[in-house]
């Protein structure tokens, strides 16, 4: 039923429904097509990630036993129990050096560095540093860590050669987190006579915080996956006198590196070792998940509790899936 | 001050009124021929500002956009600090001694404090808000004091009432008029002698408008209030002196007036304060 218009004369919806002129046509032609275009692309995102995630499950998952997850590897068993320790040890190393070298300079990039030459330099050189392969890192690692310092491959090596590929990321996402905190709560805590520090610490790293545990998801991911800079520097093996050790002078082997080794080498004497690098893709590929989901549910909690509301929904309004 | 709450406050809007604390009271901040530079001296943004605010009493800046009002506001507590690049000329005094010349800001601005334009609670807790400010080293105050002192702040500002019951609820949650008084009593929280305020009421709907007004007739008896306003009539009701600035050609801001609000407003001396409040042009 048409509605009339205000002074009872045409149908009110014939005010919109009136001939459109052809450039109008036109507009709303392009206007569908580049929504349908924009539409295929998301969503060739999601099936693209939907069949990583279940070709490698489908192809890891079987070979999940207690056996396989929990003890070491054996003529007769592929077990990754020690690589997976090794993957944790080497993530916690890492990041024990990356977050707070990263945050301390993301700090002062952002809160404390004037705009001139020297700041200019040092994020150049940052993002430099981000594009440098990983390879070359590794390179870099074997001569400083291995022979120069004498620690040899090992755990602490493959771990500072990380922390060194990883920093440029974490200081760029950190340095963008902060950045991004409103110059209002600056200024209310600096008119209270809150110190430079006091301002930073108590209000600016706080309001950050949610952009800084992205940068460390980054980083994690980074780390759990990189094989080529820690087989210069930390080796291809776990001793068996090193199965579960904390010593960071030992040598090590993380999944990724594992995966590496049994698709290049092989296990010897295993008769299903490509069972065990889908088991072990499937572990690392969980081990992400697991790490970004975590992330993910506190910072909406986070989030919640310093604004008191859901945070705002995602442009797009489209759930975001996996990593 | 009493707890009553705002809505019972008849008082503050009789024009221009001064308020009477002993004759002519004493000044509480002056500027003598004070000039402020951009940029390295580049740009003039106030030039030859001289100006007497007294004690307790309600000084509004008034004047059209780019005067130099709120960049001179900001100089009272140095909040220019923070931009690279500005110089000051001339003396900007604080109970006679040069803010210019304050060696420690954190000293000078626990005397002076700010509320600004947008409301900007921290991210935390509407208690955590107010107890910022004592939980700062340079306030000094001792921990088993602050949960009294918030709730002090939070009655001075007209706001325990409604949040009394949702002191771990998030600040932000709040409407903007309550998040603006929350600003207030975060700021009297320490204790300070002045509030400057850079136009507190531009964001805010008219209702929390007048309750901002109403905590200002109220905390004039404690405070000297600086306000920067937009709103002439503001300027009316909740001032007790008013100075007018306008622009130059070369967009450098100047004081042209300034004397008690009764007479800016009825009986101005110069013609370009005259148009401006006429709103003739500006």
């Amino acid at each position: 039923m048409a509605s009339q218009g205000l002074d009872g004369g045409r149908p009110l919806n014939e005010v919109f429904t009136g001939r459109a002129t052809r450039s109008l046509r036109r507009a709303r032609i392009v206007d569908r097509f580049a929504t349908g275009l924009m539409w295929a692309a998301a969503l060739m995102l999601v099936a693209v990630l939907f069949a990583v995630i279940a070709s490698l499950l489908i192809a890891g998952i079987p070979a999940f036993s207690p056996e396989f997850l929990f003890t070491p590897g054996t003529f007769t068993n592929p077990g990754i129990g020690p690589q997976i320790w090794c993957t944790f040890y080497v993530l916690f190393l890492t990041l024990l050096i990356v977050v707070p070298i990263g945050t301390g300079a993301a700090v002062y990039m952002s809160e404390y560095a004037r705009p001139g030459k020297l700041t200019n330099i040092i994020r150049f050189s940052t993002e430099s540093l981000a594009s440098v392969p990983s390879i070359v890192y590794g390179v870099f690692g074997s001569i400083v860590f291995l022979v120069m310092m004498g620690l040899g491959y090992s755990i602490l090596s493959g771990s500072l050669t990380l922390a060194l590929l990883n920093l440029p990321l974490m200081v760029r996402v950190a340095e963008d987190a902060i950045r991004s905190v409103p110059g209002s709560y600056r200024e209310a805590s600096l008119a209270l006579a809150g110190s430079k520090w006091e301002t930073t610490r108590k209000v600016v790293l706080p309001a950050a915080l949610p952009g800084l545990l992205t940068a460390i998801v980054l980083t994690a991911g980074r780390i759990i996956g990189e094989t080529a800079p820690l087989i210069l520097t930390m080796g291809t093996t776990i001793s068996p006198n090193a199965y579960y050790s904390l010593n960071p002078l030992s040598t090590g082997e993380t999944l990724a590196v594992h995966i590496w080794v049994i698709k290049i080498i092989g296990l010897p004497g295993v008769p299903n070792s490509q069972a065990a690098a889908d088991g072990s893709a499937a572990v690392l590929l969980l081990m992400v998940l697991v790490i970004n989901i975590f992330v993910a549910y506190f910072n909406t909690r986070l989030e919640r509790r310093l604004r008191g509301a859901a945070p705002p929904p995602r442009a797009g309004g489209s759930k975001k899936v996996g990593t | 001050m009493s707890p009553q709450p705002i809505t019972d406050s008849k008082q503050g809007v009789v024009l221009g009124q001064a308020r009477t604390n002993g004759g002519m009271s004493q000044i509480e901040i002056e500027a003598r021929d004070f000039n402020f530079f951009y940029d390295n001296g580049g740009f003039k943004a106030l030039k030859d500002i001289n100006l007497r605010m007294p004690r307790h009493q309600v000084t509004a800046l008034i004047g059209p956009s780019g005067c130099g009002k709120s960049t001179f506001l900001r100089a009272i507590n140095r909040m220019h600090d923070q931009t690279p690049g500005t110089v000051t000329q001339g003396e900007l005094l604080f109970e006679g001694e040069d803010i210019n010349r304050a060696e420690d800001l954190i000293v000078l601005r626990r005397k002076i404090g700010m509320i600004f334009q947008r409301p900007n609670p921290f991210p935390m807790s509407i208690f955590d808000n107010v107890a910022y400010g004592l939980r700062l080293e340079a306030q000094g105050v001792r921990k088993s004091e602050i949960n009294d002192r918030v709730e002090q702040a939070l009655r001075d500002a007209y706001l325990w009432d409604e949040v009394k019951d949702k002191l771990r609820h998030s600040g932000l949650a709040l409407s903007g008029g309550q998040q603006q008084r929350l600003c207030i009593a975060r700021a009297i929280a320490v204790k300070p002698e002045v509030l400057l305020m850079d136009e507190p009421c531009a964001a805010l709907d008219p209702i929390a408008t007048l309750a901002i007004e109403e905590l200002i007739n109220e905390l004039v008896k404690n405070y000297t209030i600086v306000i920067v306003t937009h709103n002439m009539q503001q300027a009316a009701r909740v001032s007790q002196y008013t100075a007018f600035f306008t622009t130059d050609d070369s967009r450098t801001g100047q004081l042209v007036e300034f004397g008690h609000t009764t007479d800016i407003f009825t009986n101005p001396k110069d013609s370009r304060t005259e148009d401006y409040i006429t709103g003739r042009f500006g």
